[in-house]
């Protein structure tokens, strides 16, 4: 009886081997199927017109990665989905749809919305559940703060916008010693108003005005009143496009001078160049991108040339760098999801761990918080209303000017 | 000469804010209707002035009168088919459908329009008086401001509807037996209420950028301008405003930019407790 049933279990056993080594592998199941890209977007409420750039060149790559038959995952083909929810920029809604991403729609990997801000918010989210989730426009140091393995951005440090900019600066007007800084009292333009004040000191620079200005804030005349009384070499402003547009305004109303002006990141943005007409010339400011950079690299964008021609082709318009660098994080998911021959989430967290590659929007290597490693960015400048690269001096097509 | 700068750019702000209190406070006062629906009627005013200006080319002064005549349009017809059907509930309900009203304008302007800023790139320069500089459009939007609260005023007083209304304010039931008809009066302030903020969105394009951003920060300010002057009253909002500009104006330059609201939001906290009617303790348009 013993023996009998032994060998009906041997039987067994030799059946079960075999069905099992004639069915495909689990990787090669998931491999079959379409990969979910998840992206919280805010779509609608203050945040839209940033949302709608990340969607804008996310479409881009997903119509022709998908042309091109998909990702090559292990050598199968696999389409891309992306699944996109509206947060309507708020930053809680925006974690109960990272959550939503990850448990309910199943995606594998979450790309995340604009700011520093609500990327650790999604971040957090997504390292609690191990998924990999790519950052396109959160640049503060402490959003990566919380060594997640999963949270990877493209974004190089802050601290690249600030000393480059002073040793240039220097050179421009060597005269230069009475700084003043006016930052918006919220997550990146606090972050950058703290850091150019500590860089600027640091350099022996006179930081004699050194103020945040609340959100919500509709009259800068108290605090430029007082820059005006220290006579600046250099005015140094951050906040978003309408408190730039209003602070520079305001400065011309009130007579606020200054050979160098600079608004972070106003001159990136057409709209603060269209917004503010001749008062926009002569301002300058850092970049994370700009489309005279001549890059060559990985991906569905094999130059800058060729990401910027087929976005003017679709767009009517200049990309700008959060375009570019939200274009670049699909890039480099791509490329992840490629060297890891798998979409299993820890697979492709340690290829993006590994990435070292060029692209288009530049070269990507992750310091060990998960950072794009810093370099000079792009010191740019509004000159008759167009945008003028200053340095680094590879990429430069422009001489500085200072405002008369 | 530096606190004389400071005074003048608080007055002239605070102008600007009464000009946007004006038609929240005259809602409030006589509906009893907190209409969170304002913010984006300002900011609907201003993107139909850029759209004149930036299109056809037309300055927005003179845009101003027909952007509050049209919006003077939404704000009846909005009031006659919707809020009416609902203005004797509890303020939470008109509250509710205001709030959801905004969520559509609001939205509808962010898809449309987009929330891009934009701004009407006029640069009027700046008047000199003895070395007190005042920029010209916000002189010009003080002016405009103080004008059409003048006649909002007038009208309150010396015409038939502005008694209509204030009958109406005091005792709707006791206004409808002599024959003012009640709805239409209703239908008719929200409309002056809505005209008002459309005249503020013009003035406000030539002085602020026009983005949907803002929206919530007007109707903010409205609030707190109503709480300092008192509710529902022209004088009121005019009060009011001058008095948080001045005060935020001053905090800015002894407190730091951060502390500027702060001190304004503490001041309402203040006069919640120890003054609810306001400071010019005026309840309603008697």
């Amino acid at each position: 009886m013993i023996s009998i049933s032994s060998k009906l279990s041997g039987a067994l056993l030799l059946a079960a081997g075999v069905a099992i080594g004639a069915l495909p592998s689990p990787d090669a199941l998931a491999q079959a199927r379409d990969i979910k890209i998840g992206a919280p977007l805010a779509l609608t409420g203050p945040l839209a017109d940033e949302a709608k750039k990340q969607e804008v060149v996310w479409k881009m790559w997903l119509e022709k990665v998908n042309a091109a038959g998909g990702i090559n995952v292990g050598g199968t083909k696999s389409k891309v989905q992306l699944v996109q929810y509206d947060y309507q920029s708020d930053g809680q809604r925006a974690a109960q749809l990272a959550e939503k991403l990850i448990t309910d729609d199943k995606v594998d990997f979450l790309l995340s919305p604009f700011g520093s801000g609500h990327t650790k918010i999604v971040a957090t989210i997504a390292t609690r559940y191990e998924t990999p989730v790519i950052a396109c426009a959160a640049s503060s140091e402490s959003v990566f703060d919380q060594s997640s393995k999963f949270l990877y951005g493209t974004l190089s440090p802050n601290v690249g916008l600030f000393t480059p900019m002073i040793k240039h600066f220097r050179e421009k007007l060597p005269s230069l010693k009475k700084v003043a800084v006016l930052g918006r009292d919220d997550v990146f333009p606090k972050a950058t108003a703290q850091g150019i004040s500590a860089a600027a000191k640091a350099a022996g620079l006179d930081v004699y005005y050194d103020q945040l200005y609340a959100v919500g804030t509709m009259d800068h005349s108290a605090s430029l009143s007082a820059i005006k009384r220290g006579n600046p070499d250099w005015v140094y402003v951050t906040g978003y496009t309408q408190d730039l547009i209003l602070a520079r305004k305001q400065m011309q109303d009130l007579g606020v001078k200054a050979p160098i002006i600079t608004m972070l990141a106003g001159p990136a943005y057409k709209e603060y160049i269209d917004g503010l007409g001749n008062l926009a010339n002569g301002i300058t400011s850092s970049s994370w991108w700009h489309q005279a950079t001549s890059y060559k690299g990985v991906g569905v964008w094999p130059t800058t040339e060729s990401f910027y021609s087929e976005f003017v082709a679709k767009e009517k318009s200049d990309p700008d760098y959060v375009h570019a660098s939200c274009a670049a994080a699909t890039v480099l998911l791509q490329d992840a999801i490629e060297r890891a021959g798998s979409i299993d989430k820890k697979k492709v967290s340690e290829a993006l761990a590994k990435t070292d590659i060029s692209t288009f929007y530049g070269p990507i290597k992750f310091s060990p918080n998960g950072m794009n490693q810093p370099r000079d960015l792009p010191i740019i400048q509004v000159q008759d209303k167009a945008v003028k690269v200053l340095a680094p001096s590879d990429i430069k097509n422009g001489d500085m000017a200072l405002i008369k | 000469m530096d606190y004389l700068q400071t005074l003048v750019n608080g007055i002239v702000l605070g102008t600007l804010y009464a000009c946007l209190a004006v038609g929240f406070s005259l809602v409030w006062g006589v509906l009893n209707v907190i209409n969170m629906l304002h913010g984006s009627l300002i900011i609907f005013g201003g993107y139909l002035t850029y759209f004149a200006w930036h299109s056809y080319g037309i300055h927005p002064l003179l845009a101003l009168p027909a952007v509050s005549l049209l919006m003077f349009a939404i704000g009846y017809l909005t009031q006659l088919t919707m809020i009416n059907r609902v203005v004797n509930q509890p303020v939470l309900t008109t509250l509710t459908l205001t709030f959801g009203l905004d969520l559509i304008l609001y939205n509808f302007m962010t898809v449309y329009y987009t929330a891009t800023p934009r701004r009407v790139t006029l640069d009027l320069g700046v008047v000199d008086l003895g070395g007190v500089v005042i920029p010209f459009d916000r002189l010009l939007g003080m002016a405009l401001a103080l004008i059409l609260t003048g006649i909002l005023y007038l009208m309150m007083k010396r015409s038939k509807i502005g008694r209509a209304i204030v009958a109406v304010r005091m005792d709707s039931a006791a206004a409808a037996l002599m024959g003012i008809k009640v709805n239409s009066i209703y239908a008719i302030t929200f409309g002056i209420g809505s005209l008002m903020a459309g005249a503020t969105g013009a003035i406000f394009a030539m002085v602020y950028p026009v983005t949907t951003n803002l929206s919530g920060a007007y109707l903010g300010k409205a609030f707190v301008v109503c709480v300092v002057g008192g509710l529902g009253s022209v004088q009121g909002a005019l009060v009011g405003g001058i008095v948080l500009g001045i005060i935020e104006s001053f905090a800015g330059q002894f407190f730091g930019p951060q502390h500027a609201l702060t001190v304004g939001f503490l001041l309402m906290l203040v006069l919640l407790v120890v003054r609810p009617t306001g400071l010019t303790g005026v309840k309603g348009y008697e």
